[in-house]
Formats: C-alpha cells, sequence, structure tokens
C-alpha cells in the first residue's frame, strides 16, 4: 500500500486526515493525534519556538492548541475536532525544529480523545489538491 | 511588482519567492538557518539585483554629492566604496543609507535600499534642479544588471574560482572596474557585503550585465555554493548590528537618535539637513537605539513593535529581532527613551504577551 504520495516538494500521507488549517489528525479508536503538515512547515521554514495548550482540558474544533514561532512566522495550531487534549508533545519545547525534521513523526504535537462526533475532514487526495490549488494560485 | 532579473534561476534552485520593496525575489532557498550558517562558516551567496543601482556623471558629481550626503566624500579614493552615507531630508529625517562608488572623480555610482528606490531617485533629481547641478546625469540602471554577493571566509577561493585574478589583491571597500569574469566583462567587482565584520573582510560583490549574471548564478551552484535568501541576510545583518533601511529607521528617525555614526560626519556641513542635525545633536534626543541581547537558549523571535518595558513601565520598542541558531540566542535592536539606554542594563521584552529577559548591549552580536 502506497503510505506516501509528493505533491511537487511537499509529502501528503495516505493514512491521515487533513483540515483546512493544514493540521494532519490520526485517529485509532477514540484518540487523535494531531501535528502539522509537511506542507505547512515548509512554509513556515525552521521552527524557533512552540508555545503548547497545557493538557487535561476540553478543547472545541478550532481552539488554538499551540502556537508556532519560526524565522518566518508566527502560526497557531488549531484543534481539528472536539475532544479531551489528553497529551501534549513536550520534546518540542526544547527542540521545536523536529516538527521541521519529522513533521507527521517525531513533530507530533497532541493527543486528544475524541469526544464529539468527528467532523468532516480532508481525505488525502482532497488535502493533496487543495495543496495544488493554493500552489496554483501563487 | 518587478521581477528580479534573474527569478527564473531563483526558481529553478528552489527559492522561496516574496516580495520586498517592490521586487520578487527568494526569501530563502529551503532553508534559511543552514543558508546562514553557510555564510558564517563557508560561503553562500545572494543574489542582490533588488538593490536600487544608479550611475551619476559629470565634471561636477562631487560636488552634488557632498551637497546631499552626510559624509565628507572628498575623503573616498578613486576605486573605493565609501561604507554607508545617510541622505537626509531637511530636517536630518534618514531618507536611505547609500553605498557610492568612485569610479572616477566625474562617475560615481550608488546602490541604495530596494524599498528606497524612487524616492531617492527622486530627491536626488530634485535637488539637482534646486542646486542648478543641471550638467550632472543621473541614471536608474536597477533592474537592467544584476548584482550578486559571494559572502563567508571561503568567499575569495569561489571568486577566484570565477576567474577573477584581482580578488586576492582587493582591500575591504575596494573594487575593481571592468573585470573579465567567466570570460564576459563584470562591471565591478568589490571586497564588501552587508553581513558582518569578520566576514565582509571576505566577501566580495558582482555588479554584472544580466547575461552573465545569469552564467555567474549558475557556475556558483555547480561550485556547489548554496544560493541564499533575505531571511538569512536578515540575520546576518542584524548580529553585524546593521540598520535596515525602513525597519530599524526611516524619515522621521534621525542619525543621531539611531546612533548611525557611521554614516554621517558633523564635521562636514553645508549638506541638505545638516543643520536640525547639529541641533538634534547640542540638544540631545530623547530616544536611543540599542542592541538587545536575549538570554542563551531561550527560543523566541522578537519582532518589530514589541514593547520594551522596565519595572513595568513600557521605555521602547523593538524595529528588528530575530532567533540565532549560530549564536543560540535571540537578538534584537530597538529604541529606548534615552534616560533607560543603560548599556549592560537588564529590560524586558514583551513578546506577544510574554516577558523576556534581555540585556542591553552594544551591536555587533558576534
Amino acid at each position: 500500500m502506497l503510505v506516501k504520495t509528493r505533491v511537487g516538494e511537499y509529502l501528503v500521507r495516505e493514512d491521515l486526515y487533513y483540515t483546512d488549517t493544514d493540521e494532519w489528525v490520526r485517529i485509532s479508536g477514540d484518540e487523535a493525534v494531531v501535528g502539522i503538515t509537511d506542507y505547512a512547515q515548509k512554509k513556515l521554514r525552521y521552527v524557533v519556538s512552540i508555545e503548547l495548550s497545557r493538557p487535561g482540558r476540553e478543547v472545541r474544533r478550532g481552539e488554538v492548541i499551540a502556537t508556532l514561532e519560526s524565522v518566518k512566522a508566527i502560526a497557531d495550531v488549531y484543534s481539528p475536532l472536539d475532544g479531551l487534549l489528553v497529551e501534549v508533545n513536550e520534546f518540542l519545547t526544547s527542540s521545536p525544529d523536529a516538527i521541521n525534521k519529522d513533521p507527521y513523526g517525531a513533530g507530533w504535537i497532541a493527543r486528544l480523545r475524541v469526544t464529539g462526533t468527528l467532523p468532516k475532514l480532508m481525505s488525502p487526495e482532497e488535502y493533496a489538491e487543495y495543496i495544488r490549488k493554493r500552489e496554483g494560485s501563487g | 511588482m518587478r521581477e528580479v532579473p534573474l527569478v527564473e534561476l531563483h526558481r529553478r534552485y528552489g527559492g522561496s519567492l516574496g516580495e520586498f520593496g517592490g521586487w520578487l525575489t527568494s526569501f530563502d532557498f529551503r532553508d534559511p538557518v543552514a543558508e546562514h550558517l553557510a555564510v558564517r562558516k563557508a560561503v553562500a551567496f545572494f543574489d542582490v539585483s533588488h538593490m536600487g543601482r544608479f550611475v551619476l556623471r559629470g565634471g561636477r558629481v562631487l560636488d552634488f554629492l557632498q551637497r546631499l550626503f552626510a559624509k565628507d566624500l572628498s575623503k573616498v579614493g578613486e576605486g573605493y566604496m565609501s561604507g554607508p552615507v545617510l541622505l537626509l531630508n531637511e530636517d536630518a529625517g534618514m531618507i536611505d543609507d547609500v553605498m557610492l562608488y568612485r569610479v572616477r572623480e566625474d562617475l560615481w555610482y550608488a546602490v541604495v535600499n530596494a524599498p528606497r528606490i524612487s524616492r531617492d531617485f527622486e530627491w536626488l533629481s530634485s535637488w539637482r534642479g534646486r542646486l542648478g547641478f543641471s550638467d550632472v546625469e543621473i541614471e536608474d540602471v536597477t533592474g537592467s544588471t544584476t548584482l550578486i554577493a559571494i559572502q563567508g571566509p571561503k568567499a575569495l577561493e569561489v571568486v577566484e574560482g570565477l576567474g577573477v585574478k584581482e580578488a586576492g589583491s582587493l582591500r575591504i571597500l575596494q573594487f575593481v572596474e571592468n573585470v573579465e569574469v567567466l570570460g564576459g566583462r563584470a562591471t565591478l567587482v568589490s571586497r564588501s557585503g552587508w553581513t558582518g565584520e569578520e566576514v565582509r573582510s571576505h566577501g566580495f560583490e558582482i555588479w554584472a550585465p544580466v547575461e552573465l549574471g545569469w552564467r555567474i548564478f549558475e557556475k556558483l551552484v555547480e561550485l556547489g555554493v548554496r544560493p541564499a535568501g533575505l531571511i538569512a541576510r536578515d540575520i546576518l545583518r542584524l548580529e553585524a548590528g546593521y540598520l535596515l533601511s525602513g525597519v530599524d529607521f526611516n524619515e522621521s528617525t534621525n542619525p543621531i537618535e539611531a546612533r548611525y555614526w557611521m554614516a554621517f560626519d558633523l564635521d562636514k556641513q553645508g549638506y541638505v539637513g545638516y543643520e536640525k542635525l547639529e541641533a538634534r545633536y547640542r540638544e540631545g534626543v530623547e530616544r536611543v537605539r540599542v542592541g538587545l541581547r536575549f538570554k542563551k537558549g531561550v527560543r523566541v523571535v522578537p519582532r518589530h513593535g514589541d514593547p520594551i518595558v522596565v519595572g513595568g513601565t513600557e521605555v521602547g520598542h523593538v524595529t528588528s529581532g530575530t532567533y540565532s541558531t549560530y549564536l543560540e540566542r535571540a537578538i534584537a535592536m530597538g529604541y529606548v527613551s534615552s534616560r533607560y539606554a543603560y548599556i549592560g542594563g537588564t529590560v524586558h521584552v514583551n513578546c506577544r504577551g510574554k516577558l523576556y529577559e534581555a540585556k542591553i548591549v552594544e551591536p555587533p552580536f558576534i
């Protein structure tokens, strides 16, 4: 099974769901792991620091769960779903550039327990198309 | 928006393009941090063709320049660059810092900041009329030529690798004209840059026609020299403590408060803005520019406008800042109220609601 696809220089994994704010979500049972996509990290460039939310609280879809600061910009990371914030990746506090080096692995940002109904997320194909559209327009 | 003449090569070699000063050029070539380190430790090159370039001709060019620029340019030797020199308005506000090249008594080149090209050109042209220097010719050649900066401790061997035999004998800020490079003719090759004291002595800039600039760019890539973009350049110039026109100063900032000593001269008189400048020095200024050195290992990017705080009171603001992976700390410059401009003192900088400790220091940071 093909698990990766490339859109230009950007990697899209086939086993994940995506949001239109460039988060990825890995869902297994009622657990969801969240990070930012390869596209997002390449646009941000070198991540200098990350501010993580404190775990143990309920978050709503669209709520900020982390803020990244790169040499280029500041970017919020949004929760892709309603859930309980179970854990955040503390490793990133000392090594935020893990997000650049391994956005889909060591650079994961938060783990949530899904409490509401799953919202509509983008499939890998839809997300790939979403990248193409933005790249094409500029 | 205009495109830099070599924009196709930027695209080909992975440049992430964006707008700066009205030009489409590369912010990075995928890895600004590695590009920055390459300049500090080895070599990289920048296509800085977005910078404005003027040619000034005529028997009275020097007299004309002396009336407008805040330094004594008669001291600049033939075949040398002036270093940054300020163009002031009548109120002693800083229009731009400009690099002047004395080719001959009656032929000078000027390199100006991209966002200020039209302002500088109009300013010079209008004073040319007002002061009766109609015999002085000013031509804007930006866009029809390229400017490539090769920077870093290994720059000399690279420039020699391009066939520039004179490179090794050039002194800092010296240039040679009409130089053979890769079988073509470059307008000039200078020993200069904008990346820092310890590196500047090794850096070179090549001003060349577009066709030759294209070949130089490709040859450099072939030689394994990394192209670098504006983000790396901004980190380098901040480490070196250089001010960026339009960011660290503008027309409502005067050179005294900016402490831009290297770019003006109060011993010289008779240039536009001198009277006000002298008065500002005599009367004192309300705020001064300082360097801010954050604690080692604290990962934050201070940004333009972030407040500088002493004991809960806002005493100034940051004008530019970055996180330097080379220094492993954040650095910034900004303006603080003169009463609080204690070199060596501790302040706090409010970066998006969080206070970070910083020490007021005298740049450079490297």
